[in-house]
């Protein structure tokens, strides 16, 4: 009778560890199905965004944190994350360098900005302001840059600004180093 | 009407998930900006319900009292597992767009409802009903708020890519508060006094 009723007792954790055994092998089983595909998904999303910028593009090579773009055998540019500080949470930005003083462009990957003000980062008419300044320029008009703020976002503006100048000028300093290194 | 037919049409209106039961609201206000979302949503929803209803209608037997909770968590958190990467696989642009609110559909509280008030006590046949009656309940909510918040908030309509057209006014100066969080909100509490207001909340 008590080996009965002990096993009565730990059938419900007997249970729970069957159940448990089997969701895990079968996520296991998902995941490897899925990992391929999700991580060519990912490099997809990046060369397209890089392609879009740099239209002469063949191919790229990631070196620290620094996207270096070639056209055949020719150095074209770089490219980098640079990640802002906006009113709704951070902003992802893709910023595209034609050499080491000059901006190609930006494109907004991500953010949370307010919808119909902040939000507007990411349309051209604000991000086209970037294209082909010197990095010392990238800079609000009120601080004497190149960059009209959004009216009524003043924040998500200068959050981009901010981020695109900051990161490029230490992304400048890190392949001037890695140059004279080696 | 047969059993399995009674049990679909229930979810539809006069048990609607979100505007009667009042269940699932957290992700109905947030991902309910556009109707991309909403059918992301939908299908997300559909897969976990459906897999959850009859993988629990198919062990209720067995599951005792005082394990239900956990056992159900645990195969409601494998499907949802499941399903992101399955979206984040195959569906880039709406696992990006779902965002966060994707992985908690696990906490849904329709799923865990329809799994705790009806599988667990009915045959997966009639589980099978409920699901989809559920979710085309749930659907349908989504798409009626989702639809009034993309028209108005951005004056335009656009569902995956294909271009409905634009309003005339509102598309040089939409109401931007529609698909701000307060504006989910205002559309639900609407939609809802009307349903209160033609009768469809029985007993109150």
């Amino acid at each position: 009778m008590a080996a009965k009723s002990t096993l009565k007792n730990a059938f419900p954790i007997i249970l729970l560890t069957i159940v448990v055994a089997v969701c895990v092998s079968l996520l296991t089983y998902v995941d490897s199905l899925t990992r391929d595909r999700i991580e060519a998904q990912e490099e997809e999303k990046v060369q397209n965004m890089l392609s879009a910028m740099f239209p002469e593009m063949s191919r790229y090579e990631f070196k620290d944190d620094i996207y270096i773009i070639y056209s055949n055998s020719d150095k074209v540019g770089y490219a980098f994350i640079a990640i802002g500080k906006g009113y709704g949470g951070d902003i992802n930005i893709l910023v595209g360098l034609e050499d080491e003083t000059t901006i190609k462009g930006i494109t907004i990957i991500s953010h949370k900005e307010t919808p119909g003000l902040g939000s507007r980062i990411a349309e051209s008419s604000f991000t086209d302001m970037f294209r082909g300044l010197n990095i010392a320029d990238v800079a609000l008009s009120r601080d004497g840059g190149q960059i009209d703020a959004i009216t009524g976002s003043t924040i998500s503006s200068s959050a981009v600004v901010d981020a695109v100048r900051t990161e490029a000028m230490e992304k400048v300093k890190l392949l001037k180093d890695s140059e004279e290194g080696g | 009407m047969g059993k399995f037919g009674k049990e679909f049409a229930k979810g539809l209106i006069l048990s609607n998930p979100v505007f009667v039961l009042a269940l699932g609201l957290c992700p109905t206000l947030a991902i309910s900006t556009s109707i991309d979302n909403a059918l992301g949503m939908t299908l997300a929803v559909l897969i976990v319900l459906l897999g959850a209803n009859i993988i629990i209608a198919a062990i209720r037997k067995i599951v005792p009292n005082i394990m239900r909770i956990p056992i159900f968590i645990v195969i409601i958190a494998t499907l949802v597992t499941a399903v992101n990467l399955i979206f984040h696989a195959y569906l880039p642009d709406t696992y990006e767009s779902l965002g966060i609110f994707l992985p908690l559909v696990v906490v849904n509280c329709i799923i865990l409802g329809r799994a705790e008030a009806f599988a667990s006590k009915n045959p997966v046949l009639h589980s099978i009903a409920d699901a989809l009656g559920i979710t085309i309940g749930f659907m349908l909510a989504l798409l009626m708020i989702s639809f009034i918040r993309q028209v108005l908030g951005t004056g335009n309509l656009t569902v995956f890519g294909f271009d409905f057209g634009t309003l005339p006014v509102l598309g040089e100066h939409p109401m931007a508060i529609f698909v701000l969080p307060y504006g989910a909100f205002l559309v639900i509490g609407l939609i809802m006094a009307i349903f209160r207001w033609k009768g469809v909340m029985k007993g109150d």
